[in-house]
C-alpha cells in the first residue's frame, strides 16, 4: 500500500516536472514589480493585454533583488521596478545579463525652496541641502550639473559627491543631510533637493514647486527589464505597447499628479 | 599599511573629529546643568524625601521616561522647531546639541538620582537634625557626599553622548560617527571605517580614564 502511494506522489512529481513551466506558456506572461506605482500601473492595463491574448500574472515583491534573481533563472518573464543604475550595478560580475526592454516612468527628484522663486535668484553662497546617502546625494549632485549649478569632474559617475564639484560658479554650500529630514529643513536652506516621495508627503508638489527637476530624460527612469531573448517576445512586445499607449500616459498623469512622470 | 590609508583625506578626519569634540563639550556641559538640578528634584520629591510630592514626582518621572524611550533619530527630527526657536538653526553642530542634550539630559538625571539614593539615610536625618535648610542639606550634604557617584554618571553620560553624536549625521552636524556611517558603511571606505572607529575608541577610553580619576580623587572612602 505504501509502496503504491509512494509511486504515485513519484509520478505526480514527474509529471509536474514533464509540464511547461510557466514562463513558457504562450498565453501568459508573468512580471515581478513593486506595489506603488509599479502594480498599480499594471493592474491598470491587465483587462487590455487580456483582450490582446496576454493573461498578465502580476508579482508584487517588497525586495529589490528577487526580482531580478527571478528574471535571471527564467522563473518570471520580466520584472518593472528599477532604473538603469540599479540593473547596471546588478550585472556586475553576473550572467546571465539582464537588459532593459523599455523605459515607462521617472519618479523625480526635485529642488525645492521656500526663499526663491526660480533657480536664476538662487544667490551667491546659497546652501543647497541634498540626501546625504550615497546614490540620492550623486543623483541630486547629477541634477544640479544638468541644470548648471555647479560641474562635477566627468569621472564622477551616479555616486558623485560634494567633493567631487570642480566648479561652483555661485560658491553653494552644499550640506548632506539625511532625506527624510529634507522637507523639514526647507525653511533653513535655499534650496533642498528632495526624493518625490518625501516632497508629497510634505505636501509639495512635484509638478508647481520645483525649481528644478528630472525629466524624462532622467537617467533614473524605471524600465521594463529581461533577459536578451525577451526583447523579441511578442508577449512582451505587447505589454510594452501597452504600457507605452496615450492611455497610460493620461492615467500616470491623473492618477500621482506629477510624482510620477511618464518616460514615453 | 600606509597603502591601505593612502585615499583617507585627513582633513575630513580632523574636521569630524573636531565635530564631534564640540558637540560632545557643549551637549555634556548643558546636560550637567539642567539633569543636575533634574536629579536632584527627582530625588527630593521622591517617598520619604523632604519634598516628597507624589504628582510632582511622578510628572517629573513620566517626562524623563518619554524623552527617554525616544529613539534618538526621532529626538531629532522632533524636536526641530524647538532647536529652531533656542538656537535659530536645526542644522550643523548648533542644531545638534539642543536634542543631544534632550536626550541626555534626562538620562543623566535618572542616574544622578540613583547616586542621590546612595548616600545615607542617617547622614541626611543628622543633618536635618542640626536644623540645615534644604539649600544647606543637597548643597553642603547631598551633592558633596553622592560627588563620586555623579562624576561616574556624568563619564557614563558623555560615553552616551558620543554614541549619540553618530546619529546627529542626519541633521548635517558631521562628526567621527557620521564619517564611519556614510563613508565607511555606505560607500564601502573600510580604512575611513577603521580610522574613525579607532578615533572614537581612543575617545571613550580617554573619557572613562578622566572620569575614573576623578571619582578616586573626590572619593573619601
Amino acid at each position: 500500500m505504501i509502496d503504491r502511494r509512494l509511486a504515485l506522489v513519484a509520478l505526480l512529481a514527474l509529471a509536474a516536472c514533464g509540464s511547461k513551466p510557466e514562463a513558457a506558456n504562450e498565453r501568459s506572461l508573468s512580471i515581478a514589480t513593486t506595489a506603488i506605482p509599479h502594480a498599480e500601473i499594471l493592474e491598470h492595463i491587465k483587462p487590455a493585454l487580456a483582450k490582446q491574448g496576454v493573461d498578465l500574472k502580476i508579482i508584487v515583491l517588497n525586495d529589490f533583488v528577487q526580482p531580478n534573481v527571478q528574471v535571471a533563472e527564467g522563473r518570471v518573464d520580466v520584472n518593472y521596478f528599477q532604473t538603469k543604475p540599479y540593473l547596471d550595478d546588478f550585472n556586475k560580475n553576473r550572467t546571465p545579463k539582464l537588459v532593459t526592454i523599455a523605459g515607462i516612468h521617472v519618479e523625480p527628484l526635485g529642488g525645492y525652496s521656500r526663499k526663491w522663486k526660480s533657480l536664476k535668484d538662487l544667490p551667491q553662497g546659497a546652501t543647497v541641502a541634498i540626501p546625504n546617502e550615497p546614490s540620492n546625494g550623486g543623483r541630486a549632485l547629477a541634477l544640479m550639473a544638468k541644470f548648471g549649478l555647479i560641474t562635477l569632474r566627468a569621472e564622477a559617475g551616479a555616486l558623485a559627491v560634494p567633493k567631487d564639484i570642480i566648479a561652483n560658479p555661485r560658491n553653494l554650500k552644499i550640506r548632506e543631510l539625511e532625506a527624510a529630514t529634507l522637507p523639514r529643513v526647507l525653511d533653513q536652506v535655499d534650496l533642498a533637493m528632495i526624493n518625490t516621495n518625501y516632497a508629497l508627503s510634505a505636501k509639495l508638489n512635484p509638478v508647481r514647486d520645483a525649481l528644478l527637476i528630472e525629466g524624462k530624460d532622467s537617467p533614473y527612469v524605471n524600465y521594463v527589464v529581461g533577459l536578451e531573448s525577451a526583447k523579441t517576445d511578442p508577449r512582451v512586445a505587447k505589454l510594452v505597447a501597452a504600457l507605452r499607449s496615450p492611455d497610460v500616459k493620461a492615467f500616470i498623469e491623473h492618477k500621482y499628479d506629477g510624482a510620477v512622470i511618464p518616460a514615453f | 599599511m600606509i597603502g591601505f590609508f593612502a585615499s583617507i583625506d585627513w582633513s575630513d578626519i580632523a574636521l569630524a573629529t573636531l565635530d564631534t569634540l564640540v558637540m560632545l563639550a557643549g551637549s555634556l556641559a548643558l546636560t550637567i546643568v539642567i539633569g543636575l538640578p533634574l536629579g536632584v528634584a527627582l530625588f527630593l520629591t521622591g517617598a520619604r524625601q523632604v519634598w516628597a510630592n507624589r504628582v510632582v514626582h511622578v510628572s517629573l518621572s513620566v517626562v524623563v521616561n518619554i524623552l527617554r524611550s525616544l529613539p534618538f533619530i526621532i529626538l531629532l527630527i522632533v524636536l526641530i522647531p524647538v532647536t529652531l526657536a533656542l538656537v535659530g538653526t536645526s542644522l550643523g553642530v548648533a542644531g545638534a546639541i539642543v536634542p543631544l542634550v534632550a536626550g541626555a539630559a534626562p538620562f543623566f538625571a535618572r542616574l544622578v538620582e540613583t547616586a542621590l539614593r546612595e548616600v545615607d539615610r542617617n547622614t541626611i536625618e543628622a543633618v536635618q537634625a542640626m536644623g540645615a535648610t534644604t539649600r544647606d542639606l543637597v548643597l553642603r550634604a547631598l551633592l558633596p557626599e553622592a560627588l563620586p557617584g555623579i562624576i561616574a554618571a556624568a563619564t557614563v553620560t558623555a560615553i552616551a553622548l558620543v554614541s549619540y553624536t553618530a546619529m546627529a549625521g542626519a541633521v548635517g552636524a558631521g562628526g567621527l560617527g557620521d564619517l564611519a556611517i556614510r563613508y565607511g558603511y555606505q560607500r564601502f571606505q573600510t580604512d575611513v571605517m577603521v580610522v574613525t572607529v579607532v578615533l572614537l575608541v581612543v575617545l571613550v577610553q580617554l573619557l572613562q580614564m578622566i572620569g575614573d580619576r576623578l571619582v578616586r580623587h573626590f572619593s573619601r572612602r
